[in-house]
């Protein structure tokens, strides 16, 4: 991604005409290798291995901090522990897309902007107020479809599903449509990697899980 | 020598398909006209071995021209020219656009004018430097003024279609108008970078109004889109029309994101049991799991948790999870089969047609077909 960046900089004392050239051909290739090749990129094996590392070590780390702090808190981290593994799985996917697309950097910035909102609150509020607004606003989070049921015939068919696409994409609510195609197609070769990279360690898990039981009396549970 | 370059330059203009800025390049040109001629007398050797050489792969190179409509860099490859780069540095003088060049260079490469080949040459290496900064420039500029100069440049063209080309096309070889023609029928946009300028041509018979020219752009640019999402979505092949295909994204995209919510819970509750270190796992045999296993489907699983080995902790939690991610159920399947598990009872009906479905190994696609066989 700094390559992208900074490469019509370090083209600057070349002649012009060469490295607008390059410029133009960058973003052309770009724009058609983005649809054509989103779709392999994302099948690729060493993508998924990437994918399947980065998200163990994620979920180590979960474990390891809900080991920890499971004594001395009631929650080991903001998300409720339901979601924690949700979390890291979508976020070490928005890593394995090298924030190339707007749903990866949006995934990414998910948690800083909660962050923030929650910094915000604490300057102003009690810690108690904080909890039960914060509970309240990663409850919201989730795309509220009754809302707009009631008003019926409030869009053009087709502009209604544009629009719930829109908010099934994450960071897409109020791109045009060709921007949402586009995210949409990137975005669902990416879901069907982590499904197979996930399954995969759900049975990994399970199969060690499995052999830890049958070879050992299982562990005291400490929750 | 002037004179003939104008000449050359008036029926380019007529021969061939020209934007906008060709009208105002017209007045350049005849300015302008003294100062690469001289240049060009002065490097005319070189560039005499340079024509011969590139003689074969010019005409090579010009069969493509036509296609990438905006792309400059053929013109690089096309004709390499260390004489016209930078001794000619007339860079923001001119303003003329690439397809003339290109009817210029068939012009003068059968004609076998050196001259003006070398000053088409001139003129190419600062068409481009003036076309990108035209393009910078006219950055703030609507590109609904641009579309409309343009649809008059399309329409202007077309009148004088008859006459023009025909005289410039006699000059080219066929190939190169065969191929020309052929572009012109498949209308173009390719669209490098949002200020640019989009060049589409109007297909035969078609409105050559600037709206329709954009929306006829746009349309074809989310159908095109709408062609690769239809290659990933499985069952979109028979659907035809937004609407459908739009359903159908909505669907999978929402099959997909709960499929990861389901296996994320399921990896929360072993992890939970299983003390998850790098050392535990078998990194080794990750690549056999993920060859021999590209995705347990998840419903399956559900209907199979019952059998799993789950302590009443995990069972729990597993009931907590399910329950909590059911936050607006999209379907009365989904929802049932959850309150199904967390009851331990799989009397209801789509569990039961669940249960027959013993296979194991279903990519995402399959697990999609699979459920919209159960709840539609």
């Amino acid at each position: 991604m700094a390559s992208v960046i900074t490469n019509p900089v370090t083209n600057a004392n070349s002649d012009r005409s060469s490295r607008k050239k390059k410029k133009k051909k960058s973003s052309a290739a770009m724009s058609k290798e983005n649809q054509q090749q989103s779709h392999a990129k994302w099948k690729s094996e060493a993508q998924q291995q990437t994918y399947s590392s980065k998200l163990i070590q994620a979920l180590s780390q979960l474990s390891f901090n809900s080991n920890i702090s499971s004594s001395t808190s009631s929650s080991p981290s903001s998300p409720r522990p339901g979601r924690a593994v949700r979390e890291a799985a979508d976020r070490a996917l928005a890593v394995a897309a090298k924030g190339r697309t707007r749903w990866s950097r949006a995934i990414l910035t998910r948690r800083v902007k909660l962050k923030f909102r929650k910094q915000k609150r604490n300057r102003g509020s009690a810690a108690a107020t904080v909890a039960a607004a914060f509970s309240g606003s990663s409850g919201s989070r989730k795309p509220r479809f009754s809302v707009s049921k009631l008003r019926a015939k409030s869009l053009p068919t087709v502009q209604r599903k544009i629009k719930v696409l829109g908010r099934l994409v994450p960071g897409c609510r109020k791109e045009p449509l060709p921007v949402i195609l586009e995210e949409a197609t990137d975005y669902i070769a990416a879901l069907e990697m982590q499904v197979r990279a996930m399954s995969a360690i759900a049975d990994l898990l399970s199969g060690s899980g499995a052999a830890a039981r049958s070879s050992s009396p299982p562990p005291p549970i400490s929750q | 020598m002037l004179h003939r370059l104008e000449s050359l330059e008036s029926c380019t203009y007529d021969g061939m398909d020209m934007t906008t800025r060709l009208k105002r390049k017209q007045q350049y040109y005849v300015v302008q006209n003294n100062n690469p001629v001289e240049l060009c007398a002065s490097s005319l050797p070189q560039f005499q071995g340079l024509i011969g050489n590139n003689l074969g792969s010019g005409q090579m190179v010009e069969l493509k021209r036509p296609e990438d409509f905006l792309g400059t860099d053929d013109f690089q490859e096309f004709v390499n020219l260390p004489v016209a780069g930078p001794e000619f540095g007339y860079s923001e003088k001119l303003d003329l656009a690439p397809p003339e060049a290109a009817a210029d260079y068939c012009i003068s490469w059968t004609s076998s004018c050196q001259i003006t080949t070398l000053n088409t040459a001139v003129m190419k290496e600062e068409r481009e430097d003036m076309i990108l900064e035209k393009m910078e420039s006219t950055t703030g500029s609507g590109r609904a003024s641009f579309n409309k100069r343009k649809a008059e440049a399309v329409a202007d063209h077309k009148r004088n279609k008859g006459e023009g080309e025909g005289e410039s096309e006699v000059k080219t070889k066929c190939s190169t108008e065969i191929s020309r023609n052929s572009s012109k029928e498949n209308s173009k946009a390719s669209e490098v970078q949002k200020p640019d300028y989009i060049h589409v041509r109007a297909r035969r018979g078609q409105a050559t109004d600037s709206h329709s020219l954009a929306e006829r752009a746009r349309r074809e640019k989310i159908s095109k889109k709408m062609k690769c999402l239809q290659d990933l979505v499985p069952g979109c092949n028979k659907i035809t029309g937004k609407a459908g295909m739009l359903d159908e994204i909505i669907n999978y995209v929402q099959s997909l994101q709960r499929q990861v919510e389901f296996l994320s819970m399921k990896i929360a509750a072993l992890n939970s049991s299983v003390e998850l270190s790098v050392e535990n796992l078998p990194m080794k045999e990750f690549p056999a799991y993920v060859a021999n296993f590209p995705a347990a489907a998840k419903l399956p699983e559900m209907a199979g948790l019952p059998c799993f080995e789950l302590n009443p902790l995990q069972k729990e939690s597993v009931k907590c999870m399910l329950n909590e991610s059911m936050h607006p159920p999209q379907t009365e399947g989904i929802a049932s089969a959850s309150v199904s598990i967390s009851e331990q009872s799989l009397s209801s009906s789509s569990m039961t047609q669940l249960q027959p479905f013993s296979t194991w190994n279903m990519d995402p696609q399959g697990l999609y077909n699979m459920y919209n066989m159960g709840f539609h």
